[in-house]
């Protein structure tokens, strides 16, 4: 079915108090469909900002948005697209099942309002007011306003944000069985287990650039660096360190005083140099945890930048 | 226009029943102190009598009140985000705009209805064709201040837009010639202030465009141009006042 999204030098730019601040820097981007996307970065990346415009609710200060080969409010106005959104409201004092009803009069076609709050896991909960409703029931009834649209894209911004485990596990159940229908989903997440454990392709983003895009293996693998720490004899130290960074699977090492501390994707090939040619001694090697790797892929965003781009 | 999404708004605004109260209430009780009890109730004003007088200004100010109260609401909603959600569905923005009209106007009507019902058992008197004439303009021109409370919201962005917007409009009917009959300076200062044009176009109908004197009991007669001047140049106002403020608020900050 081709491209669902395609943005091309996408840049958005507000002006912060005369301060012009850069939210999107030139991104391209294109989703395909039945792909689940995790647009993942740290707070401030440029995620939101991104969904933002390709759902049409601001402009792209430059560069070219296109969803389902036209413009974002069209994609819209033919319930193809939808969303759920981090910043999108709800009305307190309407009861669930009054919010569903008014967001599925806007649509001239609907699933049933049974079936949706069903899939929602809503079901009993239809009388209950919005604001009695916990942080995951009031993201679980824009889920279902969301399939409301019946849409072929679900762009999910943030969507476990405030949720238990519990109710975040269970979220990305129905999430799933969404996808297993054939949705296409793109979803913003700054929890990398989430990326990890639900999307095909991720898409690291940071400081409003695109700076990693590719299946999540490929992703893992550049992002799984390990920590090699050994101690060196104080002359040699600065020899040691030139000699380390000048190999490519090296992507830091620092030198505390005789002890470096270097980070490495081959952390094989490291150690036994360390220990066969460099006179290394007291050697650990520390697994990364997906959270270094996480603040590794976006500090270091050049290393990726060659390496993971597609 | 969208009748589910208009019968749900109203379904919630009268489930609220304190602010149902104070909106709808509060003008019948003006009324009933200011308009119906006094001595000089039943003086006669052209066809009518005082009591009418009072009786169209206080539905004037419940009908303002209660549109204000809708459109500083619609600007919390716009805030936190609901007309966001809105704008995910193929709902064009003139549907909302239209459902916002047709709550504020029923909820306008509401009050202007009950005030006028308080009138009718307790002497306000007037040809009939004066009630509807008033009623109507009453109807019509409450709309507008829909956009007074929605200006005020738009603007304050946050829950206290509800009592500003609500509390200057109090004060803006004493300017306005509203809660007490207003001469001399003072009722020349009153053409000038956003009230009057709509509550003397109200009155037209009982007075023929005269202005109650209290000092004397006379209608001091105004052309019909000055009234409507008001009305008109204050609903341009608020209007472009309000695209303007939307057009800021648009971008995400």
């Amino acid at each position: 079915m081709g491209t669902y999204i395609r943005l091309r030098g996408v840049t958005k730019e507000f002006d912060a108090g005369g301060e012009i601040k850069r939210a999107v820097d030139h991104i391209d981007l294109d989703v395909g469909a039945g792909e689940i996307v995790a647009l993942l970065g740290p707070n401030g990346a440029g995620k939101t900002t991104t969904i933002d415009m390709i759902l049409g609710f601001i402009p792209a200060t430059s560069g070219e948005v296109t969803v389902f080969g036209g413009k974002p409010k069209e994609a819209i106005e033919q319930g193809r697209v939808s969303a759920v959104l981090q910043t999108g409201g709800l009305i307190r004092d309407f009861t669930v099942g009054e919010t569903v009803e008014l967001i599925a009069s806007a649509y001239p076609r609907h699933p049933p309002i049974e079936e949706v709050l069903l899939r929602a896991g809503l079901t009993g909960l239809s009388q209950q007011r919005v604001e009695l409703c916990s942080g995951g029931e009031q993201q679980r009834l824009r889920f279902a306003l969301a399939l409301l649209a019946d849409p072929d894209l679900l762009l999910l911004d943030e969507p476990t944000a405030g949720m238990d485990v519990q109710a975040r596990r269970d979220f990305w159940v129905a999430m799933r069985e969404e996808a297993e229908r054939g949705r296409t989903v793109v979803f913003a997440t700054h929890y990398l287990q989430e990326a990890e454990d639900f999307a095909q392709r991720i898409v690291l983003l940071n400081e409003g650039r695109v700076v990693a895009d590719g299946p999540i293996d490929e992703i893992r693998r550049h992002a799984a660096a390990r920590t090699i720490k050994a101690r060196i004899d104080g002359g040699r130290v600065d020899a040691t360190v030139a000699a380390l960074e000048g190999i490519d699977a090296v992507s830091s090492c620092i030198a505390n005083g005789e002890r470096l501390v270097i980070e490495a994707i081959d952390s094989d090939q490291v150690a036994l140099l360390l220990l066969t040619q460099m006179g290394a001694r007291d050697l650990e090697i520390e697994p990364a945890s997906l959270e270094s790797a996480f603040v590794r892929i976006t500090k270091d965003t050049s290393h990726l930048d060659q390496g993971a781009r597609q | 226009m969208n009748v589910t999404f208009y019968r749900l708004e109203m379904r919630r605004l009268l489930r609220n029943y304190v602010n149902l109260f104070f909106v709808v209430g509060l003008p019948v009780f003006f009324y009933l102190i200011f308009g119906a009890s006094p001595s000089y109730a039943d003086e006669p004003v052209r066809d009518g009598n005082v009591a009418m007088w009072i009786m169209i200004a206080m539905a004037a100010y419940g009908a303002v009140s209660a549109t204000n109260g809708i459109g500083g609401s619609t600007a919390l909603e716009r805030m936190q985000g609901w007309t966001r959600q809105l704008g995910l569905t193929p709902l064009p923005d003139r549907e909302y705009v239209k459902v916002k009209t047709a709550t504020a106007a029923t909820m306008g009507g509401f009050t202007i209805l009950l005030v006028f019902l308080a009138g009718a058992v307790t002497g306000a008197k007037a040809p009939l064709s004066v009630w509807f004439a008033s009623g109507l303009i009453l109807l019509a021109g409450s709309v507008t201040f829909a956009l007074y409370g929605l200006n005020f919201g738009l603007a304050i962005r946050s829950e206290s837009s509800l009592g500003a917007s609500a509390g200057s409009l109090v004060l803006l009917s004493f300017l306005g010639n509203i809660f007490i009959p207003l001469e001399g300076w003072k009722l020349t200062l009153a053409k000038f202030t956003p009230l009057y044009g709509y509550v003397s176009m109200a009155r037209r109908p009982l007075t023929g465009g005269g202005n109650l004197e209290p000092s004397s009991g006379e209608l001091l007669y105004e052309p019909l141009w000055q009234p409507m001047t008001n009305l008109v140049v204050w609903t341009t106002v608020f209007f472009l006042l309000a695209v303007s403020l939307v057009h800021r608020g648009r971008d995400r900050q």
